[in-house]
Formats: C-alpha cells, structure tokens, sequence
C-alpha cells in the first residue's frame, strides 16, 4: 500500500511529467485553449500511456533483453505506440461513435507526443529511482504510467481553466498565443515546484 | 482478391516498402552496434579518467558493506599513487533515490587522510542534481577525521536530499577503506625497533632511489603533543635529510627552546644510529628532566621525540629496504594487501 | 541561389522552429538550464534533422504515400538510435547531460514537421539546405536561451562560474517556461517591427517614384 500510494504521489504530483520533467508540452500548450478539449486530450494520452507500458515493458525485458537488442528500443517502442494508437482509434469508432467523437481527433496527436515515449523510455530506464526500493513488474508500472497520465491530465485542466479566464483580458500583441501561456505555464510549475519538496 | 491481385496491389507496395526500410534500418544499427558499443571496460576507464585525468593501473578489490546508509559497489587499488577507488552508491537521496559516485581515498600509513575528489557517476530520480556543483564536491577535501554531514560545514546548494545521498556515499567509502585495510598498518610496524613513541598507526614510508622516506609521526609525551617529521635515510643508514612538518611542543616559546640544531636538521644529518644515540649519551631513553645532557635545553621532551624518530628511522632503515625487495614494491603503511 | 537564400531565412528567421512556429518544446524546455546540454542538444537536432530530410527527399519516390509516415518515424528512429550511440561514444559529457530527451527527439515536431512539409516535395540539395536552416536556428535559439537561463539561475556559462547572485527558479523548469515565453515575444516583436520599417520604406520609395514620375511627366 504505501509502495502505491508513493507511485501514485511521485508521478503525479512530484515527478509530474509537464512541470518537473516538461516532457509532453506540445499538447500542453496545443490543446489546451479549451477545458473540454484538454480534459478530452488528457484522458486520451492516459489511456495511451497505460497501455504503451503494458505492451513496451514485457516485450523490453523478456524479448529484448534476451536477444541483447535493447539498442533498437526507440524504434520498437514508437512503432508499438504508433500502431497502438491506429489500433485503439479503429476500436474505439466501432465501440462508442459518441466516445470516438469527444476524443478521436485527440489521438492521432498522441504519436509525437513525447510523454508517451518519454513514460515508456523512462520506466525502462531508471526504474529503481521511481519505485525507491519496491521491486519493478508489470504492475507498478503499469500504475506509474496512469499516474504520470493523471498528472499530465491535472495539469492540463489547470492550464486550459487559466487560459480560458486569460481569454477575457487584452495581451499585448506580441505576447499574445504562446508566450502569455508560457508564462502562465511557469505560475503552474513555481506552485507544482512546492511538490517536489515533499520526500516520500 | 485473389493472391495475384494482393501482390500485385497498392497495400502489398506498401508493405515491401516499410519492410525494406525497417530490415535496412535494423541492419544499418545492428552493424553500428557492433561498432559502437561501450564496453564495460571502456566505461570504467572513463570513470577513472574523468576522475585523475589520466589512465591509471588499478586492481580490483573484494567488496564488503560496513554501513546501512550506502553500499559499495565497486572498489579498486590505484597502483600508481596507493590511492583507493571506491564506487559507493549512496541512499538517501531525493525522492527515495540514490547517487552514485566515485571516491578517491587518500590513504597514508594505513588511515584515510582524505577524499582527494568525489566524482558524481550517476544518480535515480536526483531532479536536481544539478545544484551539486563542484564547490560543494571540493568540500570533501577538508578530511578531519569524522563522519561528513551535508548540514554542516558544506555550502549550501540546492539539493539538500542529493547531498546527503552523496555524503552517505563518500562516508560510507571511508568507513569501507578503513575497515578492510587501516588496520593493516599496525603489522608493517610490530616487528620494528622504537616504536615507543611512534604512532605506527599514522606513520608511513616510501622508498626511493634507495632512500627510506618516512613519514613519521610521534605519540606525545608528558607535556608536548604529536610531532609530525619527514626523514630521509639513505641505503648506508644515515640522514641525508629531516623536516619537522608539524611542531608538537607545548607552546611556541618551548618550540623556541629547542635544540637549534634539531630546528635547522643540522644535528641529524650525516649520522646513523649510532650517531643519534651518542646525542643522547646513555641510550635511547628518556634522560629525565634537568640532567645536563646536549638536548636539556628547556624543551627537554620536544627535543627528545625529535632526537627518537631520528633513530626510529635510523634503527629500522633496512627492515624497510628488506621489506621492499620481498617482492611488492609498493612498502607504503597500511598498503599491504594481497 | 535565392532559392536558397529563401529557404535559409525562412529557416532561421521567419519559420524559426523555436521562437515561430514554437516546435520541439519539451528539449527546449527541459535542456535551457544549461547553455552546454542545450548547444548539444540544438547540434544533435541539426545533425538528425538535416540527415533525415536528406534521406526522406532521396527516398520521396520510392516510399508509398499511405505507409510514409511510419517510414519515416523509422527512419528519424534510426538516426537517433545511431546519434545515441555515437554520443555515448565519443561524447560522454553530452550523453550525460541530454538524458531522456536524446531518445525524444524521435518525436521533435520539428524533424517529422520539416520530412512532411518539405523534404517529401523538394529535391535532396533543397532539403539539406533546409534541415541545416531549421537545425541552426533551433539550436541558436536555444543556445541564446541556455545561456540566458544558466546566467542567471546558476550566475554560470557554459558551467564556469562567473558570479554569485543567482535566480535559481531560472534553472527549473518554471523558469524555462518563463524565459522562452519572453524570448518568443521579443523575437515576434523584433521581427514584427522590422517587416513594418520595410514595408514604411517601401511604400515611401513607391511614393517618391511615383512623384518623380509625375513630375517627369
């Protein structure tokens, strides 16, 4: 239990993807103008980030390893998203139409998006350092991915909230679109920051 | 569609096309690999050059865990300067995390004298190991014999957490060198003559040229504390040269009242043991106070000690010479370890 | 040659990847704390940037429209896997220091971005050209940042240590957010204020030809 809750408090709040690690900003300050389409965006690359693991980190640790090829994991591992990803949009418009129309525009993004690579790059990569002293399985990373997915989705929401109320003031010209969020970014990662200040 | 249309339509195109793209890819890194790759070895000469600068012959060490705090994971003899090597990963750190990190210990007549440099070699989940900058590092340098404490006497930086984990390492180093070689120390000296008021423990010696060069530090006696001298005898067993390095009388007008000649090594050098022990006329005991002898000048007991490593090393030059013709050419204290 | 000439500013200028058409944020953002692991960065993009879009135009007949974008995933994949390796090898320092984002610069919006919207329609010299503009002026924009933001969080450059007084937000990644927002400003400021002058002259000389002309006439 307390392994799960450390998991869950490291990705999402101390460790959180967009503002300790700025993994995943493109999205961040893409698609965040509306609440909707950021919550929408958010749930979406969850989901991704979840299932990328539970596929990436089997085939890393009992196929790669083994046949000593672990040189060609960016390659295996952004060819697993991208095919997940095609694979999950076709599922999802059979499924639920109405679930394909609320985030099946979100998905294509999600390919280039560097959180996805980045969570299944980083849970092969210095899992110790995650999980302190817990011993790494499909589980736990499992749960990291969906806690580095839920992170990002808060920050997201914050973001897209702050600039919706940003939409009702003038900004000068030249600070207007991406410099006036990355600003308004920077507020979110300083009040993000005092997480980071927590051991756990 | 039958197998004839599938190989001859658009999707069978793509297919090859993203084959033969993946297998040149896989081809090109699986030989680039090959290539390129670090080998371990290659990944260790790294670490040590990164740390002296240069290439260095070390031999490994067997590895044993004295403290909780850290553990060590790898540990190598520097053949070239007697230095230890240690790569001790300590815990502690930010968010549960450890810091890797290698630590040259400085060892001298079998104790730690020092941390000559403590090198970050990787970290887990240290965000802000980037606040440890070298100032803090160089902190190691001042060695005074007890645990380091990240809170004190470190500047500060702004990885509290990662410090302690570094600290832990370099503590954790320490403890290991001395635990598993400071006590051999005590050995290269047991069968040596006048070792009364010799601390053996922190003495050392090298050879060169033929030349016995001690590092000698005394016990204290009633009234002055330690002294710290450099002696030079060469393969006839005489002085050919003899510093005081750290002046152990009471007070500096006892150090006033010393032998000049034992201030400006004039008294010493040129003479064997013999020599030494006609300065103090009935042997090589202490006269007591007030006799008329050539070091009763008022700092008796300073003068003494000085006068007592000189024929602690006059006595004993050639057990060091034998000892270094046994075949390891590497006598220095504490060093022994095969 | 002004073909190219156009290409290169648009590069580095006018389509700036960093400061206009703000591309390939996560290294920016995650690397500006340091001027050193930023220049490495912005070299290591030029490098792959340039060598991918070389690759992809020279391959653009061959590979099928409906598979070319996993193609060329592979193919930005394969050249940071080798830009990888080849770091760790001669260049441990950088290794170190880029961490993660050397593996993410598979999905930089800008190498996928360039190979779509350039390399696949220009032939393999245009391409080059084109790849060196973008990967120059990602990595002079970050550099310029790097060093801004290790000058000021650290009161370092290039990690030597000039000064004392430090900002330390301005190394984390809030301070990143906050010193690419105002570079992108004054950049689109800078660059807003010299299209108007020239266009001022412009219209100016028009005039004062048109007044010559009428006075001729």
């Amino acid at each position: 239990m307390a392994t799960f809750i450390a998991i869950i408090l490291s990705a999402v709040l101390t460790n959180n993807f967009i503002t300790a690690k700025t993994y995943g900003v493109c999205p961040f300050l893409g698609v965040s103008k509306k609440t909707s389409s950021a919550a929408g965006m958010g749930i979406a690359v969850t989901l991704v980030m979840v299932l990328a693991t539970l596929v990436t980190y089997p085939i890393y640790t009992y196929v790669m390893v083994p046949l000593k090829i672990e040189f060609l994991e960016i390659i295996f591992f952004i060819f697993i998203i991208a095919s997940l990803v095609q694979m999950l949009e076709k599922i999802i418009q059979k499924l639920s139409p109405t679930l394909y129309g609320a985030m099946g525009i979100y998905l294509p993004l999600i390919t280039t998006n560097c959180a996805v690579l980045g969570v299944t790059e980083l849970l092969i990569g210095d899992m110790s350092a995650i999980l302190g002293e817990a011993s790494m399985n499909i589980g736990w990373a499992a749960l990291y991915a969906l806690g580095a997915g839920l992170g990002f989705t808060i920050v997201m929401i914050i973001m897209s909230g702050m600039r919706e109320r940003l939409n009702c003031y003038k900004t000068p010209k030249a600070l207007a679109g991406f410099p006036i969020a990355m600003v308004t970014a920077c507020f979110i990662c300083m009040a993000f920051y005092v997480f980071s200040l927590i051991s756990l | 569609m039958t197998a004839k249309q599938f190989f001859k339509g658009e999707a069978f195109k793509c297919l090859i096309a993203l084959l033969c793209v993946l297998l040149v890819s896989g081809v090109f890194l699986t030989i680039m690999n090959s290539l390129l790759a670090v080998t371990e070895q290659e990944r260790f000469e790294r670490a040590i050059n990164k740390i002296y600068g240069k290439n260095v012959k070390t031999e490994a060490v067997a590895v044993e865990n004295y403290n909780d705090s850290a553990t060590i994971d790898e540990a190598y003899k520097v053949k070239d300067d007697g230095n230890y090597l240690i790569k001790a990963t300590g815990k502690g750190g930010f968010d549960n995390g450890t810091v890797t990190c290698w630590v040259v210990v400085n060892v001298s007549g079998g104790t730690v004298k020092g941390i000559d440099k403590v090198v970050i070699d990787s970290n887990k989940g240290q965000s802000y190991i980037g606040y440890i900058n070298d100032k803090f590092l160089s902190g190691f340098s001042e060695y005074k014999g007890e645990y380091f404490n990240p809170n004190e006497g470190f500047i500060k930086t702004g990885a509290t957490r990662s410090a302690t984990a570094i600290c832990n390492a370099v503590n954790a180093s320490i403890d290991f060198v001395n635990a598993k070689f400071g006590n051999v120390a005590v050995d290269i000296y047991e069968n040596f003559d006048l070792t009364e008021y010799i601390n053996t423990k922190q003495t050392s010696h090298e050879i060169t040229d033929g030349n016995v060069v001690y590092h000698i530090k005394t016990k204290g006696h009633t009234m002055p504390s330690e002294f710290t001298i450099d002696v030079t005898v060469n393969s006839a067993g005489a002085i050919t040269d003899y510093n005081i390095v750290v002046n152990g009388s009471t007070s500096q007008s006892y150090t006033d009242k010393m032998l000049a000649g034992i201030l400006d090594k004039t008294l010493f050098i040129g003479k064997d043991f013999a020599g030494i022990q006609a300065i103090l006329n009935e042997g090589i005991t202490y006269p007591g106070d007030g006799k008329d002898t050539l070091i009763s000048t008022g700092a008796t007991q300073s003068n003494y000690l000085c006068v007592y490593a000189a024929a602690f090393a006059t006595k004993n030059y050639d057990k060091c010479l034998n000892a270094a013709d046994d075949g390891d050419e590497n006598t220095e204290g504490g060093q022994e370890n095969e | 040659m002004n073909k190219y000439k156009k290409i290169s500013l648009d590069g580095l200028i006018y389509q700036n990847p960093t400061f206009m058409l703000v591309l390939g944020t996560c290294p920016t953002l995650g690397l500006i704390s340091s001027a050193f692991s930023s220049m490495g960065m912005g070299l290591t993009v030029l490098v792959v940037l340039t060598l991918s879009n070389m690759i992809i135009s020279a391959l653009r007949k061959v590979i099928p429209n409906a598979v070319r974008i996993p193609c060329y995933i592979v193919i930005i994949a394969t050249l940071v896997t080798f830009a990888r390796m080849f770091l760790e090898k001669f260049v441990p320092d950088l290794y170190d220091s880029l961490g993660g984002f050397l593996a993410l610069i598979v999905v930089n919006c800008i190498i996928l971005g360039r190979a779509e919207a350039f390399a696949n329609k220009h032939n393999v010299v245009e391409s080059a050209v084109d790849g060196i503009a973008n990967g120059l002026g990602f990595t002079v924009a970050l550099t310029l940042m790097g060093i801004i933001c290790e000058f000021l969080g650290k009161g370092a450059l290039f990690g030597l240590q000039i000064m004392d007084f430090k900002i330390g937000m301005l190394a984390k990644p809030a301070g990143a957010f906050l010193v690419y927002g105002i570079c992108i400003a004054v950049f689109v400021y800078v660059i807003d204020g010299f299209e108007r002058w020239r266009r001022v002259k412009a219209n100016k000389l028009a005039r004062e030809n048109m007044l010559s002309a009428k006075e001729a006439a």
